[in-house]
């Protein structure tokens, strides 16, 4: 249960980490244009190196970004697979009925792989060194101009916040009744998929009904503090651009930069 | 069963910014019979340490060493009767079974449709072959009968229908519907009344007499050990500081204030006549306390 840490905010004191978050979250969708635009390994290299720099600047160890690709390791494998076996191309190594292993397949499917490896080790990067609030805070920031048409972008923003702040509680909670349903003598690690989800239940009743014993309270409590949205509201930290963030920015706009240049000029891999 | 700790440490996400040290070379044994109370401050290791008692908690695997060489003198111990904790292949089912375990607000851990499949839910898992409905009914009769409630009354009735002290009644049942010989409790009277506390206090003695050949329980309610316990262990920072009974324990009064802890009502009234002139040499029990007094004012009991 521990290892679902996947995105876990990781808190050290880093260039990153101080970074603002809406200009990470701008970076992040410029990152993934990025990663989508490059048509060659070339440009992945550069995507590469780029996240490898702000890797090194924010600290966080490498074990634990690679430890994000780990939880979707399953998911990669299975997209190289397919293509492995199903791209057509003409330098034909291997075929039997319908697959047919390709040196163009190869090379696509290694392509999509660093694809998705970077994709997620960036997303996960954002939330490694964004606390949930400044994380909800950006995005408010970022959204404002749909408040002109209506939008509740305030209460969605909490909304976020909320459900982002009751992740490792309702973690921890698992963690309780897992171990006091174990107590008495639960079994969650053997018998046949039949067995196993119905060995969940003693453990899912007890969490929904906490889970939502917590909404009721945190709602009396939020009503009881007169909170009425974000009418009239101040922030408690105003969000602030610095020399951090304008160095960050030029990274980023270098990055764009490279990956269209990149791709004019070398155009496909495959 | 004896349960003898030794150099138990243990550490929550070891290397990452989140470790935290919550046990530091703790030593401990506690006897068979006893009615042992664990003391301490939130975070002090308390909790961690019984959950070590059933195997919820794992000792750190140990370094492998040569077959010739020695055991180093402060390598970890850990044994609960014969269960030896510190071998990585331990029966948990068998040791689980006779270790009961009781978590804070165990009501929280209720899950089944009726109060009679929730208390029959640990009899199930642990028993070896399939139980006939009839040995499966007499035994949660027994064990709501040992916490205080009436079978028939309750058995067909949702736990979600009871009220809070009910609730903690039938998880209390849910443990010892299979006779653990070790009893273990978390705060067993947290959120309750005086009237909820003094009941659940009083069942515990009923276990203790009958089914449960010890009772530990983890408090930090000072008069709770006092009345209760033959001795008290009191944490601190992962560390054990002081394991006495409560007579002798709570004359460290100013050691116990530092630690953040308080001292019982009892105590508190011996330390105020003290200052006085008046020496009562009780055991801190209210019971005691008021005979002794009485018998200083020439009084009859």
């Amino acid at each position: 249960m521990k290892d679902v840490a996947f995105g876990q905010y990781y808190p050290v004191p880093s260039f990153v980490h101080r970074l603002d978050p809406r200009l990470k979250l701008l970076f992040l969708i410029a990152f993934i244009v990025a990663i989508f635009l490059a048509s060659n390994f070339y440009g992945l290299a550069v995507c590469a190196g780029v996240l490898l720099v702000a890797i090194l600047f924010s600290r966080v160890p490498f074990g634990k970004v690679l430890r994000a690709v780990r939880g979707v390791v399953f998911l990669i494998l299975f997209t190289a697979a397919l293509n492995v076996l199903f791209y057509r191309g003409e330098t034909v190594y291997w075929s039997w009925g319908i697959f047919q292993v390709t040196e163009e397949g190869l090379i696509f499917s290694a392509f999509l792989v660093t694809r998705l490896v970077l994709l997620v080790t960036c997303s996960s990067m954002l939330t490694y060194t964004t606390t949930p609030v400044a994380l909800t805070d950006g995005l408010e920031s970022l959204l404002t101009p749909l408040k002109w048409i209506r939008f509740p972008v305030h209460e969605l923003a909490l909304i976020m916040s909320i459900a982002l702040r009751f992740i490792p509680i309702l973690m921890d909670e698992t963690e309780r009744i897992k171990n006091a349903q174990k107590a008495r003598g639960a079994d969650f690690e053997s018998g046949g998929l039949i067995k196993r989800v119905r060995a969940i239940v003693p453990i899912l009743i007890p969490l929904l009904l906490s889970a939502f014993r917590r909404a009721d309270e945190l709602g009396d409590a939020m009503d009881a503090r007169c909170y009425m949205g974000s009418k009239n509201r101040t922030k408690y930290k105003k969000l602030r651009f610095t020399w951090r963030d304008l160095l960050a920015f030029f990274w980023g706009a270098a990055l764009i930069t490279g990956v269209v240049l990149l791709r004019v000029y070398m155009g496909a891999p495959v | 069963m004896r349960i003898v700790a030794e150099h138990l440490s243990y550490t929550y996400q070891p290397k990452s910014p989140f470790a935290t040290r919550a046990l530091d070379d703790v030593s401990l044994t506690i006897e068979e019979g006893e009615f042992f109370g664990i003391l301490g401050h939130t975070g002090s290791g308390k909790s961690t340490f019984v959950q070590h008692l059933n195997g919820l908690l794992r000792l750190p695997p140990s370094r492998k060493r040569g077959k010739k060489s020695p055991p180093a003198p402060n390598e970890p111990k850990l044994l609960v009767g014969e269960f030896d904790l510190t071998q990585k292949k331990t029966d948990l089912r068998a040791l689980r079974r006779r270790v009961g375990m009781v978590f804070q607000y165990p009501e929280y851990q209720l899950f089944a449709e009726t109060v009679k499949e929730d208390v029959a839910f640990g009899l199930k898992n642990f028993s070896d072959k399939k139980l006939t409905a009839e040995e499966t009914e007499k035994a949660v009769r027994e064990a709501l009968s040992v916490v205080g409630m009436e079978y028939d009354e309750v058995a067909e009735k949702s736990p979600f229908d009871l009220s809070g002290g009910q609730k903690r009644r039938v998880a209390i049942a849910g443990v010892v519907v299979t006779r653990p010989e070790v009893l273990v409790l978390d705060e067993p009277a947290a959120g309750l009344d005086p009237l909820g506390k003094r009941e659940v206090m009083e069942l515990l003695h009923r276990l203790h007499s009958t089914w449960c050949k010890t009772v530990i329980i983890v408090s930090h309610d000072m008069d709770e050990i006092a009345e209760n316990c033959t001795r008290a262990a009191v944490f601190a920072e992962g560390k054990v500081r002081f394991c006495l009974p409560p007579a002798e324990l709570f004359r460290h009064a100013e050691e116990l204030t530092e630690l953040g802890l308080d001292i019982p009502l009892t105590a508190k009234l011996c330390r105020a006549l003290e200052r006085r002139g008046v020496v009562l040499d009780c055991d801190f029990t209210t019971e005691d306390f008021i005979r002794k007094t009485l018998a200083l004012m020439g009084g009859k009991p």
